[in-house]
């Protein structure tokens, strides 16, 4: 299996996921590449693409929300950050996800 | 030795983004529709030989039913191997739970190959394989 082809695969699939959520690859092709190419590693040895940025639990039910694209699962924080943890997704109206301000779930009064 | 062409079917019998199984010459096909162009590739997924027609196409790729193994059907290259099963929160019976037990063990062993691709041409209304 090559990586290349895999992660064109993620990419397809995942943009049909995210669009009708309103978000969109971010335009940092670089960091969209290291990205893809962490969950084809890990699909390759969980079977899954799960988040590259956060840890497994080994607890299916809370292993399951972090399944790229996990934007469903923590959507009330992304929409105040306007993009997903790791920033392989961000809000369609986002350019340059660098001046996005990094806020935890804390401040804003989700936890 | 020269390629033999063979009529596999009408091309109105498979629909946009569906795909028909075709037996030709002892080879088991799936015709595969991506917006009107047409691929073929071996009936067999490279998994555990489950029937790939009963999956799921999208774009070019291919999903079998049985494990969810991914091939893209432009190249039959594999994408991505069994996806691991949810058994849920139920207790299993332990003798179900030991079978299922053996059952990964004996998987975890087993690769997922690329499938076999072949040339479609579509001619008068027909599309035809090249084996």
């Amino acid at each position: 299996m090559k990586t290349d082809t895999r992660k064109k695969a993620l990419h397809y699939f995942f943009g049909k996921v995210v669009g009708p959520l309103g978000f969109k690859f971010t335009p940092d092709a670089e960091l969209m590449d290291f990205l893809l190419e962490q969950e084809v590693i890990l699909q390759g040895k969980h079977g899954i693409p799960f988040c590259p940025c956060q840890p497994l639990r080994h607890d299916r039910a809370r292993d399951m929300q972090i399944v790229c694209p996990c934007i469903p699962f923590h959507r009330k924080h992304f929409d105040v950050i306007k993009r997903c943890w790791c920033g392989l997704f961000v809000h369609k109206d986002v350019l340059d996800p660098d001046k996005l301000p990094q806020r935890s779930p804390k401040e804003v009064g989700l936890e | 030795m020269s390629d033999k062409v063979i009529r596999a079917m009408s091309a109105d019998e498979v629909a946009p983004g569906g795909m028909k199984a075709v037996e030709l010459d002892g080879n088991e096909i799936v015709v595969c529709n991506c917006g009107g162009i047409y691929y073929a590739v071996q009936r067999r997924c490279g998994h555990m030989n489950a029937p790939l027609d009963m999956g799921t196409l999208d774009g070019t790729y291919l999903t079998c039913p049985m494990h969810c193994a991914q091939f893209d059907i432009t190249t039959g290259e594999a994408l991505s191997g069994p996806v691991p099963p949810d058994l849920g929160h139920e207790t299993l019976p332990p003798v179900l739970r030991e079978y299922l037990q053996n059952i990964g063990m004996m998987m975890k062993h087993v690769r997922t190959e690329s499938i076999r691709v072949y040339a479609t041409k579509l001619e008068a209304g027909w599309i035809q394989i090249v084996l």
